[in-house]
């Protein structure tokens, strides 16, 4: 359920691009731990993240961030995403002198989070990285089309979806911000960065067709 | 998902919100425009239904009775699996390896995700893949992921044979492989990929290990596939901290 892997990108477009998140092991550190993933979620806040949610609750953009915080379980996996790399620091170290006791994961270029473990005072444990797409990838849409719902690593944001609020932005139906929130609802857990959705968004904008699988 | 043909304005505004492009439109016996789903292909994924933007509350899922019941399982990431309790298609998988130990030094955390991204995949192609992952032994299926529980030969990887015509939005083959297997794991993968009719990510997993090297995507690399440049780590907050005996 790697739901933040295999965000597509490139260095560029991917840079600004920070998320972590927490939960706790089922039968090891389970009991209780709302209350830990809540201040998780109480801390992240403070530092502005563009993005926030639980994905049995939802997230900053279908409903209030003191809805999420107050439904925290204890089987929850919390998130919040940011676009400033300082704060993402801050958010790291803070978050490691809360010395919750649960676990803490954070996505991102992988040197470029390594260096902010570092700054933060933190050593990795364990690293994940994608071998990329395999089989039919004829299936699949334009680059464009990925980059954007890839940001849900659970899918919820489909290929049309993306498609829709392109062409909805060229008939002037929606603004850019508008078309990326739109698009930030349907994740659940809250990973999708709609900052980095609007960059891809203007980039795609002087693009004529957008094939859609 | 189904659509309650007497409520269904035909507005055409759920159709985008569709992962499987399974809506489409038809006229009813009164001959009004009317969204219909095609249940073969539907993941039962709900993202159209909980998008609330039908205006006449038209769609609705029924309670689904076996198989069918496992297209929302692995589709929609709000329905827990009884096995893991945890919510989506996976297990906790590194993400509480500090305090787990599931991957310890000398070995890798392997997975293939199966219709990601966004294609979906049915159980023909998830057997092709795991019984070509079973057929190199020594491959360790994680227990707790939803999918192993599916198999009805944990040794070859054969599923149980009622899911078989089951659509879902993604479903994770999860392995432990010993760090001198990453290499034949890559080539079977490489192999069975070609046999698809769907998509498939493939994931990596290590500790990082003294000298704050990461073995695993070294031994990628010599296979011929680059990890990515992103990824996850996991920064080793947890506790009780799970430290490994020294061999
Ligand atoms: S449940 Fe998912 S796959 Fe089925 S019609 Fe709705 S969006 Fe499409
Ligand atoms: S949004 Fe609702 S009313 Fe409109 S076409 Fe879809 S099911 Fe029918």
């Amino acid at each position: 359920m790697s739901h933040t892997l295999h965000r597509r990108g490139t260095a560029e477009n991917l840079k600004n691009d920070f998320v972590i998140f927490a939960m706790s092991a089922k039968g090891i550190n389970e009991i209780d731990s709302n209350v830990k993933l809540r201040r998780f979620l109480e801390i992240v806040r403070e530092f502005n993240p563009v993005n926030f949610g639980d994905m049995k609750t939802g997230n900053y953009f279908i409903t209030s961030e003191e809805t999420i915080i107050a439904s925290a379980k204890d089987t929850s996996i919390v998130h919040g995403v940011f676009d400033n790399r300082e704060a993402f620091i801050k958010a790291l170290k803070a978050i490691k002198d809360a010395d919750l006791g649960v676990s803490v994961i954070v996505s991102g270029l992988l040197d470029d989070t390594h260096e902010c473990c570092r700054q933060a005072g933190i050593n990795r444990h364990t690293c994940e990285a994608s071998l990329g797409v395999w089989g039919k990838t004829e299936r699949l849409p334009d680059e464009d089309i990925l980059r954007v719902s890839t940001m849900c690593g659970h899918g919820m944001v489909p290929f049309s979806l993306v498609k829709k609020v392109i062409e909805d932005i060229k008939e002037g139906r929606r603004t850019i911000n508008e078309a990326a929130q739109e698009l930030a609802k349907p994740c659940q857990c809250g990973v999708f960065n709609p900052g980095r959705a609007a960059a891809l968004l203007e980039e795609i904008m002087c693009l004529w067709g957008i094939r859609v699988a | 998902m189904k659509v309650d043909e007497s409520k269904c304005l035909g507005c055409g505004r759920c159709r985008a919100y569709c992962t499987m492009g399974a809506i489409s439109f038809t006229r009813d016996a009164r001959g009004r425009v009317c969204a219909q789903v095609d249940q073969h292909e539907c993941v039962d994924c709900g993202v159209c239904f909980r998008a609330e933007v039908c205006p006449g509350e038209a769609l609705y899922e029924p309670k689904p009775e076996w198989p069918r019941s496992v297209r929302s399982t692995f589709s929609n990431p709000l329905v827990e699996h009884k096995e893991t309790r945890i919510p989506g298609r996976g297990t906790e998988e590194m993400k509480t390896n500090d305090v787990t130990g599931r991957f310890k030094w000398g070995e890798a955390g392997m997975a293939v995700e199966m219709g990601r991204p966004g294609t979906g995949a049915r159980f023909t192609d998830i057997e092709k893949v795991a019984m070509a992952l079973s057929s190199l032994g020594d491959i360790h299926f994680e227990p707790k992921n939803p999918l192993t529980g599916l198999m009805a030969d944990k040794n070859t990887g054969k599923m149980n044979p009622e899911v078989m015509d089951e659509k879902v939005l993604s479903a994770i083959i999860e392995m432990t492989v010993p760090l001198d297997r990453v290499q034949d794991v890559i080539g079977a993968v490489r192999k069975v990929a070609q046999e698809l009719s769907t998509v498939c990510s493939f994931d990596l997993t290590c500790k990082v290990h003294p000298g704050d090297t990461v073995p695993a995507f070294d031994l990628a690399r010599k296979a011929g596939v680059s990890p990515t440049i992103n990824g996850k780590t996991n920064v080793g907050l947890g506790k009780p901290f799970f430290e490994e005996v020294k061999q």
